[in-house]
């Protein structure tokens, strides 16, 4: 039964994963700072349902105001394009990327 | 104790003590709650300082970029952090449970609470709690209460001393005034005495009619003296005279205080009635009960108007005396038993009168009735 539970559980994180490789390494590469982009939005947001919500909005209408990143950043290597994924994709994608990266859950 | 005293003294004490007390009670609340700033301004700068210190720690934390972050951790407080939708991130101590966001400080089961907000959110900390010990303020309170109650014993018994201190003055008038009410009235007993057996031994027949008329008048005044001084004795000794009751007979005893005031009726041209058919037995002191009737058949003859009728009756179970006289106002029928009350100055007396009449009527349980009309009379009834 354990044997099955663990097999069952790694299957899915590395299902997780796998999604998110697909979906998010296509348009970051593979040394971006996810990190950092975590630490960035949860000074400014706070909880996980405003990151969440902010990220999604703003992978949906990339925008200077909306981006965490300093205006000067922005001028110098410009905005993302909008997110190709469809609003459900997306929304995974954010959850499980807030699932690996989140600061408080690294706090003990 | 005189009579009124007890009341005088529970009305100065009253008043004392209240203003004292509230002057008491007011310093003390004032002293409380200026303490319980005091306390809270304390705490709120010692929390204040922690909370600096943790976000300071949380600043630096935030900066190094890691797999896992220690939380920090302090001897003097716990602490938790909150996000910006009141979900809790961490907390050092399990028993930090923040329900109302709005107070940014609180005293919970001896412990202070400060509660802030912080920006940026470091860890998405929007709100910082600082959890420590505190001094407890009930013990405070407790100490206060005790020297409150110390406080009010002093005043009380402060106030007691007081109020004998205040009232030593008049006592010793008083006690200067009864002796003195006493020697005279006990100077009194023996010419009042002489002239009533002398008048008594003379030989009416012996003087012209012109002597006798003077005669009469000197009766009439001896025993207006007497009576006066017989009420006095009863009011002086405090009503303390020995009572010896027996079964009197009332038609008797009115007949004799009837004739005994009729010198006085014939002055005025009044005409006494006694209308008493039968016997009737009632079991009081003699004396008591001739103070009784005299008192009010001497009120009746003062009151009267000149060439007029007092009518006495006796049935059973009830004695009425009614005049036509001056008569009195409702006020005055409500007031008539208070001592040393006269309603008409022009008379004499002490006006002790119904006071004694009361007085006697309470002890031997007669409830008195006074019907009064103005410039027509008065009737005093009697019942038991």
């Amino acid at each position: 039964m354990v044997r099955f539970l663990s097999f069952f559980l790694l299957f899915f994180i590395n299902t997780d994963a796998s999604e998110f490789d697909k979906n998010c390494f296509d348009c970051h590469s593979q040394d971006f700072k996810f990190h950092i982009i975590m630490n960035k939005y949860t000074l400014k947001y706070s909880s996980e349902k405003r990151i969440k919500e902010a990220m999604f909005d703003y992978l949906r209408e990339p925008s200077s105001e909306k981006s965490v990143l300093p205006l000067e950043y922005i001028q110098k290597f410009g905005l993302k394009d909008k997110s190709p994924l469809d609003d459900k994709t997306l929304r995974e994608m954010i959850d499980i990327y807030y699932k690996e990266y989140n600061l408080q859950s690294k706090i003990y | 104790m005189y009579r009124g005293e007890k009341k005088t003294i529970f009305y100065v004490l009253g008043l004392y003590l209240s203003s004292t007390l509230l002057l008491i009670s007011t310093i003390f609340v004032s002293y409380y709650y200026y303490e319980k700033d005091q306390f809270e301004h304390n705490e709120k700068d010692i929390l204040k300082k922690y909370t600096f210190l943790l976000t300071q720690q949380l600043s630096r934390l935030n900066e190094n970029s890691s797999e896992r972050y220690k939380y920090p951790r302090f001897d003097e407080f716990e602490s938790a952090i909150y996000d910006i939708d009141e979900n809790l991130i961490f907390s050092t101590n399990r028993d930090i449970n923040i329900t109302n966001f709005k107070d940014s400080f609180f005293i919970k089961e001896s412990n202070s609470y400060l509660l802030s907000p912080l920006t940026p959110y470091y860890f998405g900390a929007a709100y910082i709690v600082i959890e420590k010990k505190s001094k407890n303020l009930v013990k405070s309170i407790d100490k206060l209460i005790f020297i409150a109650i110390v406080t009010i014993i002093i005043t009380l018994v402060t106030s007691i001393f007081l109020v004998n201190l205040v009232l030593k003055p008049m006592r010793d008038n008083i006690k200067l005034l009864d002796s003195f009410i006493k020697d005279t009235t006990h100077e009194l007993n023996t010419p009042i005495t002489a002239i009533l057996t002398n008048i008594e031994t003379i030989d009416s027949s012996s003087c012209d009619e012109k002597a006798l008329r003077k005669l009469q008048r000197i009766k009439i005044a001896s025993q207006s003296i007497s009576n006066i001084y017989e009420d006095l004795v009863y009011i002086l000794l405090n009503h303390k005279t020995s009572t010896q009751n027996i079964e009197l007979n009332l038609r008797e005893m009115l007949e004799q205080r009837i004739e005994y005031f009729t010198n006085m009726a014939n002055a005025k041209n009044i005409n006494l009635i006694l209308d008493a058919k039968q016997d009737f037995s009632f079991n009081a002191d003699k004396k008591k009960m001739q103070r009784l009737i005299d008192n009010l058949l001497s009120n009746a003859l003062k009151y009267s108007y000149k060439a007029t009728t007092i009518k006495v009756v006796l049935i059973k179970n009830s004695l009425s005396i009614e005049d036509e006289g001056k008569g009195m106002s409702e006020k005055e029928v409500k007031n008539i038993f208070t001592r040393y009350l006269r309603f008409d100055k022009s008379q004499g007396g002490f006006g002790i009168g119904y006071s004694i009449v009361k007085s006697i009527a309470d002890e031997y349980h007669i409830n008195i009735d006074i019907v009064s009309k103005q410039n027509h009379g008065t009737k005093v009834t009697l019942s038991w």
